[in-house]
């Protein structure tokens, strides 16, 4: 495509430009941007930051710290280390080891996060995979849901068509944390739900599964129900 | 607007009305059901409501939250969820959803059809997209929104529902909203008084009320329409 015609931009050291139409951007160092930017391939290695909404065609990775203040849209977006979208984020997949912030939502097909996800609306992909810490302020949506907590867990509501919580496996199991990670969330809803460590105001589902430590109001199941003795469920209903 | 005949005197009179679109008020009217219950009465699956909703096949104000005494629970506009699922499980036998998805959504931004594929396609008949451009006068390339235009009159001139002279009249309201139309929810609605007919235009209407000497000969949704035009398309 015509993409080849045009220029790379890349800042090493200290620098700031305007946006545009690039080919390959690529921040080392300290820089910013600011205005729009639509390129093929955005790197940033340091600190860099872009003010205004970012178009890329396939890949984007940050290293160190990178922040957009606007809305991202991208193929492939990696983050080792520490990314900021204030607006929202449009990406097919996501793989975060270190830490995202999103301030809107984020639309995807694949989501792998190990490390630490802030959003602030929803959160909807095909598969979301997760061994981490999030906090999601609005519906976390996949068919998929594979979540290994690591951290306190956050999200409004939770809705797929599997649904999997687990805590994560401790080496050293005789060291009992003192205050217990756990996920929260007010309504888990799909076909499948197999959750552990859990607080929710509402289960509902075909096939429930209940593992230990968790508190529920409210579970609604229609198939089958299986619940750890560690667990308290005030009401439980067959539909 | 009005068309006058030769004698003076109105044979036709267009009003086009607003009304303002409120929320509360259209929530209040409907009959809502709840998610459990749809699921139940659609046979569907937690699943594919999420993934319809994921990709947009179920607008996102559809959803609405309400408390009840068992905590938070989602509610739907009845009527609107249950033709709309319908829809989707008729046709997702052989589209994709990504497919359905363009479907629903209300614009096709860049659909050019020549005229004998409206035809072929049985959108429109060769007699009224003849009638169509002595009218309008434009070329034999389609975009969407002429389509409409011919498919409302074929739709009406076929059903017998008003005459040629009346279809010259909806024609014009058409033309001249073009703009209008384009936006989310546009019901047309055709009256008669004493022989005299009129066309209208409704923008996000809630609800309209006539006097009762008059007919109400046609009320249609644009945005039906729409839909059902490119379930031809596709």
């Amino acid at each position: 495509m015509e993409t080849k015609k045009r220029g790379d931009l890349l800042i090493n050291g200290f620098g700031s430009s305007n946006g545009g139409s690039f080919n390959s951007v690529s921040i080392n160092g300290k820089g910013t941007v600011t205005g729009d930017v639509e390129c093929s391939d955005l790197d940033f290695n340091g600190s860099g930051s872009i003010t205004g909404n970012v178009v890329v065609n396939h890949h984007a990775q940050f290293n160190g710290h990178g922040k957009i203040k606007g809305n991202m849209e991208s193929q492939f977006l990696t983050v080792e280390g520490e990314a900021g979208v204030t607006g929202n984020l449009i990406v097919k997949k996501l793989k975060v080891s270190g830490k995202a912030n999103v301030g809107g939502k984020i639309k995807g097909d694949e989501i792998e996060i190990k490390g630490r996800l802030t959003v602030g609306e929803d959160c909807e992909a095909e598969m979301f995979k997760a061994e981490s810490q999030f906090t999601i302020g609005g519906l976390l949506n996949a068919d998929l849901i594979d979540i290994t907590i690591f951290a306190d867990c956050n999200a409004k509501e939770i809705g797929g068509q599997t649904i999997l919580i687990k805590q994560k496996n401790s080496l050293l199991g005789f060291f009992k944390p003192f205050a217990r990670n756990q996920l929260k969330s007010e309504c888990i809803e799909g076909d499948k739900v197999e959750i552990e460590n859990t607080i929710a105001g509402i289960v509902r589902g075909n096939h429930v599964v209940i593992g230990a430590n968790c508190e529920i109001e409210v579970v609604e199941y229609s198939g089958e129900f299986t619940m750890d003795k560690n667990s308290i469920v005030k009401d439980i209903r067959k539909i | 607007m009005s068309n006058k005949n030769k004698d003076g005197n109105f044979t036709s009179v267009t009003v086009l009305c607003y009304t303002l679109y409120m929320k509360g008020v259209f929530m209040m009217s409907e009959e809502l059901i709840s998610k459990k219950d749809l699921l139940d009465l659609a046979g569907i699956s937690y699943g594919q409501l999420y993934r319809w909703k994921r990709k947009d096949l179920i607008p996102e104000d559809w959803f609405i939250r309400k408390s009840t005494f068992t905590g938070q629970e989602t509610f739907f506009p009845k009527g609107k969820i249950l033709e709309r699922i319908n829809k989707i499980q008729y046709m997702k036998e052989n589209l994709s959803l990504d497919e359905l998805a363009d479907m629903f959504s209300p614009n096709i931004a860049d659909l050019q059809l020549e005229k004998d594929e409206l035809v072929k396609r049985n959108i429109v008949s060769n007699t009224v997209l003849d009638i169509y451009l002595e009218i309008e006068k434009g070329g034999p390339t389609f975009n969407f929104s002429r389509i409409l235009e011919v498919y409302v009159l074929e739709k009406l001139l076929q059903s017998g529902e008003i005459n040629l002279d009346e279809g010259k009249m909806l024609l014009q309201v058409l033309l001249e909203n073009k703009s209008l139309i384009r936006q989310k929810n546009v019901e047309l609605v055709f009256t008669r008084k004493l022989g005299v007919s009129s066309c209208l235009l409704l923008i996000n209407t809630e609800n309209f009320q006539f006097e009762r000497s008059t007919k109400i000969v046609v009320q249609l949704s644009l945005m039906a329409c729409m839909e059902e035009i490119k379930s031809k398309l596709l």
